[in-house]
C-alpha cells in the first residue's frame, strides 16, 4: 500500500481547487506536453508502449500497441472517451471534474504522438458538470496557447472539441461512439473493416482512448516508463482506479497498487458489508462482468490474468457489493434491465434476447415464474453467447448483449436455489419486495417513454 | 428563415464551426432546439435538419436513440431517479416512489402545469454516493426518501430560475461518491445539461 | 483477372476470388447460407446474424457472420456444425419472438425469406410467452407503400437502399433497442421515386406495395421476363400476371442495366394496360363521331385513302410518325410500310425535342452504361437523371457514391445528384453555349481538370428546351476535345428510340443505320407540311405530337390541317382525337419482340397476356393494310420480322428470338459505329421576348408525366405535379407569391396559369416549369417569361 497515487494525487493534495489552471501550473503541469513536441511519433510510442499501461476503458488493451496500429493515411484524429455509463463506474467523472487539465495535457501528448490535429472528447450527456469543468478547462488552454494554432509557440496545430453525448451507453463503446460523433445512432459498427485505427472518424485512422487511460500520460513521461511499470510488480503497471459501491461502509473511487485481493478491497479499503452483514456476492468489473462470490474469489489477487482465469474481467474497474440480505433475482432483473434498455437494437439476438431475458426475470421476482424459466433464460442466454464461456462467444456484434448473460450465469452457477424458491413461493421474500406481486406482469408494449422497463409503482 | 432567435441561430453557427462535418453538430444542436422550444418539437428536428443537411427523417433517427432529447412536453424541473443495481442496492428504487408520491407525477410523466416532470433513469455514475437523483441533470448524492420528498417540494414552492449541485446536495444530499471540492455557481435552467457552447449555463447573478 | 484463393467449406476446398464475402462464395459454391439483411447490391451491416459461421482461427473457432467477412487463403470454414446449428435456431426464435404468424394474410405469404427459413431452419415452436410488440397496421408511408411495423425484423434492407442507392433516406430506424422500427418523418412520406424497390428487398411482409396488397398469392402468378419502356436503360424485370391480369413488376438482377433496380414509374406503370378505356375496336370517324368498326372494314377505309393519295400525289404526300414507343419488329414494320408500301421519304419516330438522328444512333465511341462503372470522370450534361432517366440515375449515383467516381454535374437547376457531384455548375436556361465557350477557353479550370483524365463518360441530352438540341453534340466535342477516352452515351425520351432509329425511323437513316441520300421531312417540317398542304396525310403509331413536341403550335395546325390522319394507339389522346380512323394496338406485355435501348443492348420483351378486344400488334396492323392495298409485306410473326432485321442490318445479324429468349436474357449489344464525328457547332439562341421579362424559364420532363401511359395508371396518377411553376423562395415576395399562388405566365408564344411551388432548388431569377404536365405546352419554349400573380 506504499505505491504512490499518480492520477489522483492532485485531488488528494489540494481537495478544493485541484481542477484550476493556477493548480494544475503550479504542481507541474503543461510541462510533459511541451516536451512531447520534441519527441518522434515513434519515441512516444515507444515510450507508451514500454510503460504497459493498459487501456482503462474495459478492454484493457496495451495503449502505446493501439497506436502503434495507426494507418497511415491523414488526417487522423483522437477521441477521448469520457461516455462512462456503466453501472457501477464512477471513476472517470471525477478525472473529469476533479482534474481536467491532467486529461488535456495527456490529448496533447496522445495528439502529438499520432500527428492528429483535431481531437475530441465525448462527454455523456448526464455528466454537464464535469462537461463543464472541462471546456473552462479547454478554454484556458486555448487563451494560454496551449491548444489552437501552434500550441506552446511551436507550429503544431490542435483543435480540441468537447463533445456532449444524449443518454446512450453503448456510446462508451469505441466504434458507436465515432458513429455518435458523426451524428449518427450510436450503433457499434462492424469489426472488421472498421477498425478506428484503419477507418474510424470520418473513415479516417483515429484513436480512441479512455480518459483515465491519457490522464496517465503526463505521469509516464514524467516518471520514465521504467519507473511507471516497475510501481507494479505483476503484469499490470502503474495504478488502476476502482470505483467501489453496494453495501460496503465506504464506497468512492479508489486509486490502488497492484497485487491486493478483493478481500483486501472489500473488507479493509472498502470498511466491510454495512451494518457487518455476510457478503453474498459482488460484480468485480462493472456490470457486464460476471459475478463472483465470496466462497470461491475473495482471497483471488485483483489483476487482469487472474480475474479472468477465474471467469470474469476487471472491465471499467467497478466493484459493486452486495449483502446476504439481497435478492439476486432482483439484483440480476435490475443489470439486465440496464442491457435490454442499453441496446442499441440493430443486432437480433442482443434486441430480441435482453428483453427476454428481462420479462423473463421479472416474471420470477413479481411471482409469475415457472419452474423451466430458469433452463429457458439460459438457453436464451446462450442464443446470445454460445455456450455461456468467457470470454464470451458472441452471436452479437459487439458485447453488449453478451454482458446481459452474466447475471444468468450466476444464478444458474451460485443461486439456483433462490430461484427455485422464488418460483415455488410465488415471488420474492427479500426485504424490498414489492407490493405488487402476483399482478401480472405488463411487458411487450413499446413506448417512446423511459417508463419501458422501468420498476412498477405501487398501486 | 430558421424558426430559431438570432442567438440561437448565432450559438449553432459556433456549434458547427466546431466539427469537421456538418452533421456531428446534430446532438449538440438537438440540445439548442430543446433549450429553445423547452422540449424537442417536429420543427426543432426539421430545423436541425436544415442546419446538418439532411433529412428530417435522419435527425429523428439520431434523437429518437438517446435518452436526453425529449420529445415530449417536459416540465421545467426534469427529476431523473437513477435505479439501477448500485442506486437500487440502496434504496432507490423507494426514493423514485417517494419522489411520485410527493408529487402526484407517475415516472415518464409530466404535471398539469409543466414544472415537473419525472422519470427513472439507468446509471448516472453516482454509484459511490447513491442512491443517486438529478434535477435538469444537475446532480444529488446520497438521498433518503425523506429529502426527496423535500426536494420536490423545494422545487414546487421556490421554483428557483437556476438548479445549482452544490446548492441541492447541501440542501438534500448525503454520502458523496468523491469530494466535490470549491462550490460552482451557475447551473441549469431547463431539462437538458447546462453546458457553456450550449449557452444553457446560467448563473443566478444574471438571472 | 481477380486473384483465386482457397477455402474450405464444410470440408470441400473450393477456389474462390480474393476478397469476396464468404455468404457469396459459399453461393456460388453450394453452400446456402441463410440470410435476412445481407443484399447483394448493398453494403453488408450484418445485423440479423443469420448468417453466422464458423471459422478456424489461431486462438481457435470463432464465431462471424458470412456476410461481412472476406474469404481470405487457407480459410477454414463450418456451416453446420452444432453450434452453428445452434446459433441460427437462436436468431429465428428471436426474430419470430415478435413476429405476428398473419401469414395467411400476408402478402408475402409462400415467398417469404422469414417464412421458408423457419421452415428450413428454425426451432419449430416458440417459447416466447410474454406478450408481442404491438403497433398500428399497417401505416401509409407514402401514395405507393404500406408499412406494418409488427412484421418488420429491422433489417435495414429498406433503409439502406434509401440511403446507399437512391439518396432519398426518407425511411430511418427510429428509436432504440426492443422499440426500435423503422419509420419516416411526421408529414414527410417516403416519397421516393424508387419507393418500390424496398417492397421488393424486403425480407417479410412489413412493406407492401399498394397496387398488389392482396390481389394474388405467389403460387398462383404466371412469370414471364422484359423490360421496363418507360426508360431507355430498358431495365430489366419480371412480369407477374394471373388470370390474364398482370399484378406486378418485380426488377431482374443483372450486371447489364439495373441491378435490380426499377423506378416506382417502371414497376408500376402497368396499370394503364387494364384501363377501362383502352381501345378494343376499331374506330371510324362518321358525321364528325368515332364509330366502331370490324378491322377488315376498317382496313379497307384505310387502304383505300392511302391508294387515292398515292394515286394522285404519290407517297411522298403521306407523312408517316411514331415508332419509338413499340418493339423493333413494330418499328421495322413501320419503316417498311413506309418507305416501300406507301413509298415516302417522310418517316421520324422523333417528335423534335430530340437529338439528331445520327448523334442518336451512329456517335463515334458510343458508352456501354457498364462503362460508368469504369470511367475516371463521369460527366452529366443533360437532363436530371433522376427524373428522366431514373436507371442511369441509379448507375451514376453508385459510381459517384460507391466507387469513388469523380462526377461533374451541369444543369441550369439542382438535380438528384448533386448530392454526389465532385464539380456541379448550374447555368441560365439557353446559357449552356456560352458556359462551354468558357469551359473551352479555360474559365473553369477545375472542370478542365476533372475532364482531363484516360477515361470520361459523357452523358449528354437535353438539359433544358432553351438550349435545344444541339448543345449536346458539343458537350460530347469538347469533352472529346480534353479526354481521348471519352465515350459518349446520348440520351433520348421515348423507350425505344434507338431501336426505331435502328430499324430506319428517321428521315436520314434507313433500316440498319444507313445514311439516306436525300432525307425526308422531320416530325417538325411534317407538321408544317401538313399545315401548308404540301402533305395531305398523316399515319401515326404510337404517336402524341402534340402532347410532345415542345411547341405544339404547329402540331396542332399540322393535324387541324390535315387531309386524312390515320393512328394506330392503345387510346385516343391529345393528337388523335380528331383523326380520321384509329385502329388499336397491344402494348407491352402483351405483344413479344425486342427492343434497343440507350447503350445498343438488344432485349427481347414477352407476353403474358393477350391484348384486349380486338386489339393488335402494330405489325401485324401494318402487315394486314399492306396486303388490302396489295402489297403484302410478307411478315407472319414478331420472330420472321426479327430474322428479316438480322439478315438486313448488319449490326443486328445473329441477333435472334432464340439467341435473347434462351442464351443471353440480359441482351446483347449490337455494335454502334457510325463513325458519325461532330464538332462545336455555336448556335445562338434569340427567343423572342415577352414584354416586361422577369424570369428565365426552365422547361424539362419529370418523372411522373401528363403522358397517356402515366395518366392511366390510377397508382402513378396522382403522383404528377400538375401545372406548377417553381419559383425560388427569395423571388416569391418580389412577385407577391407564396407557395400555391395562382401564377398567370406569359412567353412570346403563349399564355398560362399555373400553381407556384416554392424551391430552393430552383435559382433565382429562374423558374422551372414542368414542360410535361397539363397547360405547359403552350408555353412553347422560349426562355423569356413573364409572371403575375392572380390570387
Amino acid at each position: 500500500m506504499s505505491t504512490p497515487l499518480i492520477v489522483t494525487k492532485r485531488m488528494v493534495d489540494h481537495p478544493s481547487d485541484s481542477h484550476t489552471l493556477e493548480r494544475y501550473e503550479e504542481t507541474g503541469g503543461y510541462v510533459e506536453a511541451k516536451r512531447a513536441l520534441g519527441l518522434t511519433r515513434d519515441e512516444l510510442v515507444e515510450e507508451v508502449k514500454a510503460s504497459g499501461l493498459l487501456g482503462r476503458g474495459g478492454a484493457a488493451f496495451s495503449a502505446g500497441l493501439k497506436w502503434s496500429f495507426l494507418a497511415p493515411a491523414r488526417p487522423s484524429y483522437l477521441v477521448i472517451n469520457g461516455d462512462e455509463s456503466e453501472p457501477g463506474t464512477f471513476k472517470d467523472r471525477q478525472l473529469l471534474e476533479r482534474d481536467p487539465h491532467q486529461m488535456i495535457e495527456g490529448i496533447i501528448i496522445t495528439a502529438i504522438a499520432n500527428e492528429v490535429h483535431h481531437a475530441f472528447v465525448y462527454i455523456r450527456g448526464e455528466y454537464p458538470k464535469p462537461a463543464r469543468r472541462v471546456q473552462t478547462a479547454v478554454d484556458e488552454a486555448y487563451a494560454n496557447g496551449y491548444l489552437g494554432k501552434g500550441i506552446f509557440g511551436s507550429d503544431y496545430d490542435l483543435e480540441l472539441t468537447v463533445h456532449l453525448g444524449g443518454g446512450a451507453y453503448i456510446c462508451g463503446e469505441e466504434t458507436a461512439l465515432i458513429n455518435s460523433l458523426e451524428g449518427q445512432r450510436g450503433e457499434p459498427r462492424l469489426k472488421p473493416p472498421y477498425f478506428p485505427a484503419a477507418k474510424g472518424l470520418y473513415m479516417m485512422p483515429t484513436i480512441v482512448n479512455n480518459v483515465e487511460t491519457v490522464s496517465n500520460l503526463p505521469h509516464i513521461l514524467a516518471m520514465g516508463s521504467d519507473d511507471y511499470a516497475s510501481l507494479s510488480d505483476n503484469a499490470d503497471t502503474g495504478t488502476f482506479m476502482m470505483s467501489l459501491s453496494g453495501h460496503v461502509n465506504r464506497p468512492g473511487n479508489y486509486e490502488l497498487p497492484h497485487g491486493i485481493t478483493w478481500r483486501d478491497l472489500i473488507y479493509d479499503i472498502g470498511g466491510g458489508i454495512t451494518g457487518d452483514k455476510e457478503l453474498k456476492a459482488w460484480i468485480p468489473g462493472g456490470a457486464s462482468a460476471p459475478w463472483f462470490v465470496p466462497e470461491e474469489h475473495l482471497d483471488l489477487e485483483i489483476s487482469k490474468d487472474a480475474t479472468a482465469a477465474a471467469g470474469s474481467m476487471l472491465g471499467s474497474g467497478a466493484v459493486i457489493v452486495m449483502d446476504e440480505d439481497t435478492c439476486m433475482v432482483r439484483a440480476a432483473e435490475r443489470v439486465v434491465r440496464f442491457f435490454a434498455h442499453e441496446s442499441c437494437g440493430q443486432c437480433t439476438p442482443c434486441r430480441e434476447g435482453t428483453t427476454w431475458l428481462e420479462m423473463i426475470l421479472r416474471r420470477i421476482e413479481e411471482g409469475q415464474g415457472r419452474a423451466v424459466d430458469l433452463d429457458l433464460a439460459v438457453d436464451v442466454s446462450d442464443g446470445i453467447s454460445i455456450g455461456l464461456g468467457w470470454p464470451p462467444k458472441m452471436t452479437t456484434i459487439c458485447p453488449l448483449g453478451p454482458s446481459a448473460v452474466s447475471p444468468i450465469k450466476a444464478l444458474k452457477d451460485y443461486f439456483i436455489d433462490e430461484v427455485d424458491r422464488h418460483v415455488a413461493e410465488g415471488g420474492c421474500w427479500f426485504p424490498g419486495a414489492k407490493k405488487t406481486l402476483n399482478t401480472p406482469v405488463l411487458v411487450g408494449s413499446p413506448t417512446t417513454r423511459a417508463s419501458r422497463s422501468a420498476p412498477r409503482a405501487e398501486s | 428563415m430558421s424558426i430559431w432567435s438570432e442567438a440561437t441561430q448565432q450559438r449553432a453557427r459556433d456549434i458547427l464551426s466546431r466539427y469537421p462535418e456538418k452533421r456531428s453538430a446534430v446532438m449538440p444542436l438537438l440540445y439548442l432546439a430543446m433549450a429553445e422550444e423547452g422540449h424537442l418539437t417536429n420543427e426543432g428536428m426539421a430545423e436541425v435538419a436544415n442546419w446538418c443537411e439532411i433529412t428530417p427523417a435522419q435527425v429523428q433517427a439520431v434523437a429518437s436513440f438517446y435518452t436526453m432529447y425529449k420529445r415530449e412536453r417536459t416540465g421545467k424541473y426534469l427529476v431523473s431517479c437513477c435505479t439501477s443495481i448500485s442506486c437500487m442496492l440502496l434504496g432507490g428504487d423507494d426514493v423514485l416512489h417517494a419522489v411520485e408520491d410527493e408529487s402526484g407525477v407517475p415516472h415518464g410523466e409530466t404535471d398539469q402545469e409543466g414544472v415537473l416532470s419525472v422519470e427513472h433513469v439507468e446509471c448516472i455514475g453516482a454509484c459511490g454516493g447513491a442512491p443517486a437523483v438529478q434535477v435538469n441533470y444537475e446532480l444529488i448524492e446520497g438521498v433518503t426518501p425523506e429529502k426527496a420528498r423535500e426536494l420536490v417540494q423545494w422545487l414546487k414552492k421556490a421554483k428557483p430560475e437556476v438548479v445549482n449541485t452544490d446548492e441541492m446536495q447541501q440542501l438534500f444530499g448525503g454520502t458523496r461518491s468523491f469530494d466535490w471540492g470549491i462550490a460552482e455557481q451557475g447551473g441549469a435552467v431547463g431539462p437538458y445539461p447546462a453546458f457553456q457552447p450550449l449557452g444553457t449555463v446560467e448563473s443566478e447573478a444574471e438571472v | 483477372m481477380t486473384d483465386l484463393v482457397h477455402v474450405t467449406i464444410n470440408g470441400t476446398q473450393h477456389e474462390v476470388p480474393a476478397g469476396e464475402l464468404l455468404i457469396k462464395a459459399a453461393q456460388d459454391n453450394g453452400t446456402y447460407i441463410p440470410r435476412f439483411c445481407w443484399h447483394e447490391r448493398m453494403n453488408p451491416v450484418g445485423m440479423c446474424r443469420m448468417c453466422l459461421v464458423e471459422i478456424e482461427t489461431p486462438r481457435g473457432p470463432m464465431m462471424v457472420t458470412a456476410c461481412t467477412n472476406p474469404v481470405s487463403d487457407g480459410m477454414v470454414v463450418d456451416t453446420e456444425n452444432a453450434e452453428v446449428k445452434k446459433a441460427q435456431e437462436a436468431i429465428l426464435e428471436f426474430l419470430l419472438a415478435n413476429h405476428p404468424l398473419d401469414c395467411p394474410v400476408c402478402d408475402k405469404g409462400g415467398e417469404c425469406p422469414l417464412q421458408d427459413q423457419a421452415m428450413a431452419y428454425g426451432p419449430g415452436e416458440s417459447r416466447f410467452v410474454e406478450i408481442k410488440r404491438h403497433y398500428e397496421k399497417p401505416i401509409p408511408i407514402s401514395d405507393l407503400v404500406l408499412l406494418d411495423r409488427e412484421r418488420c425484423i429491422l433489417c435495414a434492407r429498406c433503409t439502406r437502399f434509401s440511403d446507399e442507392i437512391s439518396g432519398d433516406p426518407l425511411i430511418e430506424f427510429k428509436d432504440r433497442g426492443n422499440a426500435t422500427e423503422v419509420n419516416t418523418f411526421p408529414e414527410l412520406p417516403f416519397s421516393s421515386y424508387f419507393s418500390g424497390n424496398t417492397v421488393q428487398i424486403c425480407p417479410v411482409g412489413a412493406l407492401t406495395a399498394k397496387p398488389y396488397r392482396f390481389r394474388a398469392r405467389p403460387w398462383d402468378l404466371q412469370k414471364v421476363e422484359s423490360s421496363g419502356m418507360f426508360d431507355t436503360a430498358h431495365p430489366r424485370l419480371e412480369i407477374h400476371a394471373s388470370q390474364n391480369e398482370i399484378l406486378r413488376y418485380t426488377g431482374v438482377d443483372n450486371d447489364a442495366t439495373n441491378h435490380g433496380w426499377l423506378s416506382d414509374k417502371d414497376r408500376f406503370g402497368f396499370e394503364y394496360l387494364r384501363a377501362p378505356d383502352r381501345l378494343t375496336k376499331p374506330l371510324v370517324r362518321r358525321d364528325g363521331e368515332f364509330v366502331e368498326v370490324e378491322w377488315p372494314e376498317a382496313l379497307d377505309i384505310a387502304a383505300g385513302r392511302l391508294e387515292l393519295i398515292i394515286d394522285e400525289d404519290g407517297g411522298s404526300a403521306i407523312g408517316v410518325i411514331g415508332g419509338a414507343n413499340g418493339t423493333n419488329e413494330d418499328a421495322y414494320a413501320l419503316s417498311r410500310f413506309a418507305r416501300d408500301v406507301i413509298g415516302t421519304p417522310h418517316v421520324d419516330s422523333r417528335m423534335d425535342d430530340a437529338l439528331a438522328s445520327h448523334f442518336l444512333a451512329a456517335t463515334v465511341d458510343r458508352a456501354l452504361i457498364s462503362d460508368i462503372d469504369e470511367a475516371d470522370t463521369i460527366v452529366v450534361w443533360g437532363p436530371d437523371l433522376k427524373e428522366e432517366h431514373p436507371t442511369l440515375y441509379l448507375r451514376v449515383r453508385r459510381a459517384a457514391q460507391e466507387l469513388g467516381k469523380t462526377l461533374v454535374v451541369v444543369h441550369p437547376r439542382a438535380t438528384g445528384l448533386d448530392d454526389r457531384a465532385t464539380i456541379k455548375a448550374t447555368y441560365r436556361p439557353g446559357g449552356g453555349f456560352e458556359l462551354l465557350d468558357e469551359i473551352a477557353e479555360g474559365d473553369h479550370p477545375e472542370i478542365s481538370e476533372a475532364l482531363s483524365v484516360d477515361k470520361v463518360v459523357a452523358i449528354v441530352g437535353i438539359a433544358s428546351h432553351a438550349d435545344g438540341p444541339q448543345l449536346a453534340e458539343s458537350v460530347a466535342a469538347l469533352v472529346r476535345q480534353k479526354s481521348s477516352g471519352t465515350k459518349i452515351l446520348p440520351l433520348n425520351g421515348r423507350a425505344n428510340t434507338f431501336g426505331a432509329l435502328d430499324m430506319g425511323l428517321a428521315p436520314d437513316l434507313g433500316p440498319g443505320r444507313l445514311n439516306i441520300e436525300s432525307p425526308g421531312m422531320s416530325t417538325a417540317e411534317m407538321m408544317e407540311a401538313l399545315d401548308s398542304g404540301e402533305l395531305r396525310a398523316l399515319v401515326m403509331v404510337g404517336a402524341d405530337p402534340i402532347g410532345n413536341i415542345p411547341d405544339p403550335r404547329s402540331a396542332i395546325n399540322g393535324l387541324d390541317a390535315a387531309e386524312y390522319v390515320i393512328s394506330i394507339d392503345l387510346f385516343v389522346n391529345e393528337s388523335n382525337l380528331n383523326a380520321d380512323l384509329i385502329l388499336p394496338a397491344s402494348g407491352f406485355g402483351e405483344k413479344e419482340g425486342t427492343v434497343t435501348n440507350v447503350e445498343g443492348r438488344v432485349q427481347k420483351v414477352n407476353v403474358v397476356r393477350p391484348s384486349p378486344g380486338a386489339a393488335r400488334d402494330d405489325w401485324e396492323i401494318l402487315e394486314d393494310l399492306s396486303r388490302h392495298m396489295g402489297k403484302g409485306m410478307g411478315f407472319s410473326s414478331s420472330e420472321t420480322i426479327a430474322k428479316q432485321i438480322s439478315e438486313t442490318a448488319p449490326a443486328y445479324s445473329g441477333v435472334t428470338h432464340d439467341l435473347l429468349e434462351w442464351d443471353e436474357r440480359d441482351g446483347v449489344v449490337v455494335p454502334i459505329d457510325g463513325g458519325q464525328s461532330f464538332d462545336h457547332i455555336p448556335v445562338a439562341l434569340e427567343g423572342p421576348k415577352a414584354p416586361g421579362a422577369q424570369f428565365t424559364l426552365h422547361s424539362a420532363r419529370v418523372l411522373y408525366d401528363d403522358g397517356v401511359r402515366v395518366r392511366h395508371c390510377a397508382s402513378l396518377a396522382p403522383l404528377a405535379r400538375g401545372p406548377v411553376v417553381q419559383v425560388n423562395p427569395q423571388d416569391a415576395p418580389g412577385l407577391g407569391a407564396q407557395d400555391g399562388s395562382s401564377v398567370k405566365v406569359t412567353t412570346g408564344h403563349g399564355t398560362g396559369e399555373f400553381t407556384a411551388v416554392l424551391d430552393p432548388d430552383t435559382p433565382s431569377g429562374v423558374v422551372f416549369i414542368p414542360f410535361d404536365q397539363p397547360g405547359a405546352r403552350s408555353l412553347g419554349t422560349d426562355p423569356v417569361v413573364r409572371l403575375k400573380v392572380v390570387n
